[in-house]
């Protein structure tokens, strides 16, 4: 088959960036990586990219496909050129670019490291007394995370990320829930508080785009939400992430609906709260900050604040609370790629690159 | 169409606009709301994190009442709402056993039990679907050809596994929708980022610098206004936008509106329905375009 393909190429020495178009033959089994190879053998032997597997194992092909990050040995090429669609391809996103499509992963290693990546299993010496046996209901809580390639598409696109470069990002986090849920780890109360930090759990906006571009299925969202709900349970919860999120447990249990008004000074604490008087005036003009008095309570509230009751001796609490779900979400169908004839749900629409202007698609075609 | 109403703690309390918005628009459109007075708050998210048991639990017995009213269909207003329900229903519909637990607990605190027979569905994708050519009749009045940036914000489009209406990448349902009010839908790459709402507080430096990334788009791209189908976005967008004018210097004074109000505006519905004067952001310039001569 014939496939065409445009690549923004960066050169470090002149600075310039460009976007190239390239046509090639390529069987029909091909991947983007068979192609990128076609391309380099053939057409340009300059172009950077990294591999290594071509079976989609060892991460080193991430990279943006049409402003997606995606590993490049597992998309075919074939329903792309059946549509007709030339891909746009660059360097993955929050991270330096070295050369083309390779890009600096020098800060993502930082980050995993300094999760402290190995299982501290409290002792030194071997104990007398032959193994030790987990069973595999103890390793379900972690069979997601342990099965992260480290190829950073989640951190491409992390919202948070571009805001705080020194966010640790997804991938890094699903690396820190992979020891904290492992059952030979003797060194979780540790890792949480480190995990706290400034620049940790609570840094993350919900964005969802760690989750949605993940090519493995890890769900990192979901490891930091199970991080949180560890923390919680431990006591630790000085950040104010941690007490935000309280704050919606206390409000559940006592009105059923959130108490908005105290949100802030229960979050924030009453000084701070305070200094952000102006900022809260402005909102009160225009009936944003509803008076806290009379409560706004849901009818039949007692039933919430029991089941929270009931379900304390239920033996689910912290991240086993998330864990319980897990095999049901992992049944869905991506309903997206499931449903190709309806023309909007298809994942071919124009691209948006970095650098190059979005195109407004013509609505009228849509359903 | 008879549909249950989930609508969720903001549009009770600070963006009561959404609400009687949608409530006057619901009829014009054929939808019939049948409000629930018994469920509480889906958690937005943070009791997901802080005690994810419970929050199951608390989505649950929202689903529970929204069955018991007979409706298969649970319609939400919001995007938080709309991934804590159906991540919920997900979870419940496909594990038997993790069902019978949990409708259970729900019987033995005297709720109704839930069996799974509900499907969530937000506003936003009702009118983009089922009711697209009904809202075409209702939107009689137009836009005048008003120039409106959409905004998706973030979990009404991922993890698309869970919400699958649309491409998350590129998604259509907003344009369609300001295509048929007679709006003219501007594009712009940030429109389905992350308004930084869930940190707004925790870390409002972060979230800042994920706010400005929209608005500063859509006023580049020459937007008379913004569009979002979720009321906490609207909160980022409207009211947190002083602070950006504040930290920057720049005026951006960009209109938001919730989608409600932007069909409600085509549709000719009241002031009293609309209630602008609840927003942050003036609305007159786009009001005066639109009363102006076309
Ligand atoms: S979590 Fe997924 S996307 Fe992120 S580095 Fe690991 S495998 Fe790659
Ligand atoms: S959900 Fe959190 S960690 Fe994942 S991409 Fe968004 S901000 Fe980053
Ligand atoms: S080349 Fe190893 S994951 Fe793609």
């Amino acid at each position: 088959m014939d496939v065409a393909l445009k690549i923004w190429r960066y050169d470090p020495e002149s600075g310039e960036r460009a976007l190239k178009r390239y046509e090639v033959e390529a069987p029909e089994w091909a991947c983007l990586l068979d192609v990128l190879d076609i391309v380099k053998d053939q057409v340009d032997g300059t172009l950077a990219y990294r591999k290594s597997c071509r079976m989609m194992i060892c991460g080193s092909c991430g990279m943006r496909m049409d402003g997606r990050a995606i590993l490049a040995c597992k998309e075919r090429m074939k329903p792309i050129v059946d549509r007709g669609h030339v891909p746009v391809i660059s360097a993955m996103g929050n991270m330096p670019i070295v050369k083309d499509l390779a890009v600096d992963m020098g800060p993502f290693w930082q980050k995993i490291r300094a999760m402290k990546p190995w299982i501290e299993p409290g002792y030194e010496e071997y104990p007398e007394g032959g193994e030790f046996r987990h069973s595999q209901e103890q390793m379900n809580p972690i069979h997601k995370e342990a099965l992260c390639i480290m190829c950073g598409c989640c951190v491409s696109e992390c919202n948070s990320m571009e805001a705080d470069p020194d966010f640790l990002g997804p991938a890094a986090l699903a690396k820190g829930f992979r020891f904290v849920g492992d059952p030979r780890d003797q060194a979780k109360v540790e890792r949480l508080e480190l995990y706290n930090s400034e620049h940790g759990i609570w840094d993350c906006t919900r964005c969802y785009f760690c989750n949605e571009r993940c090519p493995k299925g890890v769900d990192p969202r979901d490891a930091i939400a199970k991080l949180g709900a560890e923390s919680i349970k431990e006591g630790i919860d000085r950040d104010m992430g941690a007490k935000h999120a309280k704050w919606f447990v206390r409000s559940a249990v006592t009105t059923g609906w959130l108490r908005e008004t105290e949100l802030v000074p229960k979050t924030q604490g009453l000084v701070s709260a305070i200094k952000e008087t102006k900022f809260a005036l402005s909102l009160a003009k225009r009936g944003k900050v509803p008076p806290p008095f009379p409560p706004h309570v849901a009818d039949k509230q007692h039933e919430a604040r029991m089941l929270r009751d009931l379900i304390a001796t239920q033996g689910r609490d912290g991240a086993l609370g998330h864990v319980q779900g897990e095999r049901a979400l992992s049944r869905i169908e991506h309903a997206v790629m499931a449903d190709p004839d309806h023309a909007g749900r298809r994942r071919d629409a124009p691209e948006i690159t970095p650098g190059e202007a979005p195109v407004n698609r013509d609505i009228g075609e849509q359903p | 169409m008879r549909v249950a109403y989930y609508k969720g703690c903001l549009a009770s309390l600070s963006a009561k606009e959404l609400d009687t918005s949608t409530q006057a628009l619901a009829p014009m459109l054929g939808l019939e709301l049948e409000e629930l007075d018994a469920v509480t708050c889906c958690g937005a998210g943070d009791i997901h994190e802080a005690e994810p048991d419970y929050y199951l639990h608390l989505n649950a017995r929202i689903l529970a009442y929204a069955q018991a009213t007979g409706a298969d269909t649970l319609m939400t207003i919001c995007n938080v709402c709309t991934l804590n329900l159906r991540q919920a229903n997900h979870m419940l519909q496909n594990d038997a056993a993790l069902l019978a637990r949990v409708s259970e607990n729900l019987e033995k605190v005297g709720a109704p039990p839930y069996s799974g027979g509900v499907e969530v569905r937000h506003f936003l994708w009702m009118v983009a679907d089922d009711f697209y050519d009904q809202l075409k009749l209702v939107a009689h009045k137009g836009l005048k050809g008003l120039k409106v940036a959409p905004f998706y914000g973030c979990q009404i489009l991922r993890p698309s596994k869970l919400m699958g209406f649309e491409d998350p990448d590129r998604p259509w349902s907003l344009e369609a929708i300001i295509d048929a009010c007679g709006g003219e839908a501007i594009d712009y790459p940030a429109k389905i980022k992350c308004c930084g709402f869930p940190i707004i507080q925790a870390r409002e430096e972060t979230a800042l610098g994920e706010l400005i990334q929209p608005i500063e788009q859509a006023m580049e791209a020459g937007a008379d206004a913004m569009v979002t189908p979720c009321p906490l976005c609207h909160l980022s967008l409207d009211a947190w936008q002083q602070k950006l004018e504040a930290s920057t210097g720049k005026a951006f004074r960009m209109p938001i509106l919730h989608l409600s109000q932007l069909i409600g505006v085509a549709a000719g519905l009241e002031k009293s329905e609309l209630r602008f004067r609840r927003h942050v952001v003036s609305m007159e310039p786009v009001l005066a375009k639109l009363e102006g001569p076309s």
